[in-house]
């Protein structure tokens, strides 16, 4: 595979599951013709079947190492080689209960296999590039050139300034077009809290605290974590602003925008209460909106303050998608802002009402083209930088924002999925995250290393990484940052016709 | 200040089995060795209780589709699938999840709360294409989940002046018409099947509690319901004004069927009303093709509220049983008889009560934003207690068995919590775009994001060819 200019902290190994079994997306039936000849078992060379040495019976076949019906080509096909036909094949009812049509069980798997191999899969049977939710991305397609000029891909560029102002501030350069959202200690494991910062210095990126403080453990990452001050001001200290090379106020949050952040008091034990210096066990809430804040002239000082306070780094300011986003945005490039980052309204949460999720804000699909165009007319984009979230699930999601005219996208969910992350919903109650990934509970959190979470992140980084630069190569581009805003690239399946 | 409005849950559990998502079968091929319990953190898998070295049936109940029990059997002998139940309810309009969520709201009265972002699709029919405005920095009206104690849900019903008249002199010279206030902009609609005497007994119990008011036809009020007098509201046809003068005598609304004659004979119908009580009329009118002309010719016969019905799917009525016909949704009818009584100048005369098919919590904010006033609700009252509806291949409710024999405290706390759930996700949605009286709610399309619109101003300006 022809590899990019990446950094040399990049490093691509296999990180398989956790767990014994996958989600399997078919179903291979053997019925009672089946004389275990273990026929089967010698031909199917991803290991359905097995007879282990000295059994007389062929075990029952493992569904989810199986390939499905693209298989029935191949001459090792158990079902054809079958000398009783005793096999069959269907899709696997369980996978129905996997996904839903935002994150797709395809696109669930596909995420998997990334985090898994570093690359994006080999299988031909899973659509994990767009959703089924049937608007938005899901509704839109590339357009590739017939002969696009050629590009080598170690010419190719997927780094971004996010420092545009040109203010003597840090030069801070990310080496691929994605940071990590904010997600607080407390609302997340600390080993995904760790993996999460690790990986974004591997990948010479970014991670957000979220609004839960900033362990001692991510002072190695310093210069790859964003501090959030958000309405709460949890665990935000002087020391922790000026440690950073960002600092990002966040107004509110596309799943919940207008409702503030809410920590359910099991979630508060003992390490979240000393962080966020709180009391244990009381449920903690972020209000809505700044109590300090009621104008744009409000804002900048708040961000004249963060300037003040930390003489070189960059402050960013993280918005829902309400109707005027674009003029917020404007407000806030005239209040001192260099990174303007909108959070679309069907972004992640660890517990939103489902109301909010649903109804409250406008996708982030529409709101990258009203912010980006409105930039534009008042002259104010290319001094900016515009980081879109909120819904971003794959590679595709990432290219489509930037051809609408972001510069950059945070992702959440899609880190979350890469450490197997069901999407199950279950974050925010009794003891947490069943998978250990967003639990405070001291088992729970205890299910994975910060090791496999790290390899796991890089390696979904990678195979976006890989993605991207695949479609630049397509459009004969050099550099992503040729791709802001060339909605002309773009398609439309229902209205393009 | 207003009195601040409370509604008062309380956890209030059914003995018995509803609806669930997920089933999980155990293989032949289980070795009995325990791990699921183990990673199980809802206990769905537990020993069986007689024999401790087997493993029971998984109670798939508590299942929250976490997959841990799947991958981590060492045989892979469990197997997840959808509850067949579960597949067939799900309806065009009454999907299968809304049911799991009302039944969820009335057993303990909050707002539904999850992890992880919205999983439905991007955008759907009638209100699922429309998103509610917030308000991000600006606009000192709100103060978000702090400011919720602020924030009245209370709606007014009856006439309005469309001006005030003063003499010569400046004295004022216009009386105000007389309206009812209800702090909620819900009411419960005549019940869609017939009632054992207890939940019928709970239905007016609960309006009572919540200080709404129920529809009952008028010929089902019985004299023991005379405590909730001013939570009922009698309906009959316009023949029946002189048999029901007890009833109506104590009542503070009325609500009259409306026919095609009705509107030139309405003065005289709240003439005779007004010789028995000061109760205001309510028009109750089916949501028909030509409905706009209708409310408006009723406006200006001097109605004081509308009451315009959709089926219960929220689609309009096909009342000339045309045989391609394709109804609209009650989201577009809310928008075009509020637009058409704005253009006639008219429309903050009159209240517009919409109902049919309002299902759930978003639903109330989101008729009275595309023009209504308020709305009234009938089936979830029934979800809440394990009602069952099936759309195809016909309508089909289905009240759970033994519910004739619960208590009316139970029943009544149900829908009590129900509407507890629904209120706050009300101040939820209302905190968010910084209003404060649901009043201004109405017809406040700035505060809504239309699909369509939206869709048309982003995608088919950059992709329409």
């Amino acid at each position: 595979m022809g590899e990019n200019m990446k950094p040399s902290t990049v490093k691509i190994k296999q990180m398989p599951s956790r767990f014994k079994h996958q989600v399997p997306k078919y179903k291979i039936t053997r019925s009672n013709d089946c004389i275990n000849c273990g026929t089967c078992a010698k031909t199917c060379p991803y290991g359905v079947h097995e007879r282990p040495e000295g059994h007389n019976k062929v075990n029952p076949p493992i569904d989810y190492k199986c390939i499905g019906f693209e298989c029935q080509s191949k001459e090792f096909c158990c079902i054809t080689q079958c000398p009783r036909k005793a096999l069959s094949l269907s899709l696997n009812p369980m996978y129905e209960t996997l996904g839903d049509p935002r994150w797709t069980a395809d696109m669930i798997t596909g995420t998997w296999i990334m985090a898994e191999t570093g690359y994006p899969p080999e299988r031909t049977d899973l659509e994990y590039n767009v959703g089924n939710s049937g608007g938005g991305f899901d509704k839109l397609r590339f357009k590739f050139p017939a002969n696009p000029p050629k590009v080598d891909k170690s010419e190719i560029s997927t780094a971004i300034e996010l420092n545009r102002r040109n203010d003597g501030r840090a030069p801070v350069v990310i080496s691929t077009p994605v940071y990590g959202g904010g997600m607080s200690f407390g609302s997340v494991s600390l080993p995904t809290m760790v993996s999460k910062a690790h990986n974004a210095a591997i990948w010479n990126t970014f991670t957000c605290t979220g609004e839960g403080g900033y362990p001692d453990i991510l002072k190695p990452y310093d210069d790859h974590v964003i501090t959030q001050v958000a309405t709460g001001l949890f665990g935000v200290r002087e020391e922790t602003i000026q440690r950073v090379k960002i600092i990002e106020f966040k107004y509110a949050q596309g799943a919940k925008p207008g409702l503030g952040g809410h920590l359910l008091g099991e979630k508060n034990t003992e390490h979240v209460a000393k962080m966020r210096e709180a009391v244990k066990g009381t449920s903690l809430f972020s209000p809505f909106p700044f109590h300090s804040v009621y104008s744009i002239e409000d804002h900048k000082k708040h961000i004249d303050w963060i300037k003040q306070m930390n003489p070189i780094a960059l402050v960013s300011v993280k918005v829902s998608t309400p109707n005027d986003v674009d003029m917020v945005a404007v407000g806030s490039y005239y209040a001192g802002a260099h990174i303007i980052h909108i959070d679309g309204g069907y972004g992640g949460t660890g517990a939103a009402p489902d109301i909010a999720k649903k109804n409250i804000a406008m996708p982030i699909e529409y709101a990258i083209t009203k912010v980006h165009n409105f930039l534009k007319a008042e002259g104010a984009r290319d001094v900016v930088t515009l980081i879109a979230s909120g819904g971003i699930r794959t590679a595709h999601d990432l290219a489509k924002a930037i051809c609408l005219g972001a510069d950059g996208v945070v992702i959440g969910t899609a880190e979350l999925v890469s450490l197997e992350c069901v999407r199950c919903g279950n974050c925010e109650s009794g003891r947490g995250c069943s998978r250990g990934i967003a639990s405070t509970d001291s088992e729970l959190a205890d299910l994975f290393n910060e090791k496999w979470a790290t390899q796991r992140l890089t390696n979904m980084y990678n195979a976006w990484n890989y993605q991207l630069v695949e479609i630049l190569q397509k459009f004969g581009m050099k550099s992503v940052k040729e791709l802001v805003g060339r909605t002309d690239l773009l398609e439309h399946i229902d209205y393009s016709k | 200040m207003p009195k601040k409005y409370h509604i008062h849950p309380k956890v209030t559990p059914l003995e018995m089995e509803y609806l669930y998502k997920f089933k999980i079968t155990r293989g032949e091929n289980c070795i009995n060795c325990g791990r699921c319990t183990k990673v199980c953190i809802y206990e769905a898998h537990k020993r069986r209780k007689g024999d401790r070295r087997k493993m029971a049936d998984p109670n798939t109940v508590v299942c929250r589709n976490c997959f841990r029990c799947i991958q981590e059997c060492p045989r892979g002998a469990l197997e997840k699938s959808l509850h067949q139940d579960f597949v067939n309810i799900s309806g065009s309009h009454w999907k299968a999840d809304m049911f799991l969520t009302l039944f969820k709201q009335a057993e303990d009265g909050k707002v539904p709360v999850t992890g992880a972002g919205y999983r439905g699709p991007f955008t759907g029919e009638g209100f699922d294409s429309m998103w509610t405005d917030m308000s991000e920095i600006v606009r000192p009206t709100r103060d978000g989940i702090h400011g919720r104690e602020y924030i009245s849900t209370g709606v007014e019903l009856g006439r309005k002046h469309n001006h005030l008249a003063f003499d010569a002199e400046g004295r004022l010279l216009t009386q105000p018409h007389p309206t009812v206030d209800i702090p909620i902009p819900i009411l419960f609609d005549i019940p869609p099947v017939q009632l054992s005497p207890n939940v019928m007994l709970a239905l007016i119990k609960a309006a009572s509690e919540i200080s709404t008011c129920v529809i009952l036809p008028a010929a089902d009020i019985k004299p023991e319901m005379e405590t909730y007098r001013a939570n009922i509201i009698p309906f009959i046809t316009e023949g029946e004004i002189d048999k029901y003068v007890d009833i109506l005598k104590n009542a503070r609304l009325v609500a009259i069927d409306y026919y095609d004659a009705l509107p030139d004979k309405l003065a005289a119908i709240k003439e005779r009303i007004k010789n028995i009580s000061n109760a205001v009329t309510i028009i109750r009118v089916p949501a028909i093709s030509g409905i706009e002309g209708m409310v408006s010719k009723l406006v200006n016969s001097g109605a004081e509220v509308i009451h315009i019905v959709a089926d219960y799917r929220g689609q309009e009525i096909n009342k000339d049983k045309e045989a391609n016909f394709k109804p609209r949704l009650i989201k577009d009818i809310i928008r075009s008889v509020h637009l058409n009584l704005v253009e006639e100048r008219i429309r903050d005369e009159i209240t517009l009560i919409f109902s049919g098919g309002i299902a759930m919590a978003e639903h109330v904010p989101k008729s009275m934003l595309c023009g209504g006033d308020l709305t009234a609700i009938d089936i979830p009252l029934f979800i809440a207690l394990g009602a069952r509806l099936y759309e195809e291949p016909e309508k089909l409710l289905l009240l759970p068995d033994g519910l004739e024999k619960l208590s009316v405290d139970i029943i009544t706390q149900r829908m009590v919590n129900l509407m507890c759930a629904w209120h706050s996700q009300i101040l939820e949605m209302m905190g968010a775009m910084g209003i404060r009286e649901a009043r201004r709610l109405r017809g406040e399309t700035g505060r809504a994001i239309f699909f369509e619109e939206i869709d048309q101003e982003t995608f088919g300006k950059l992709f329409k060819q």
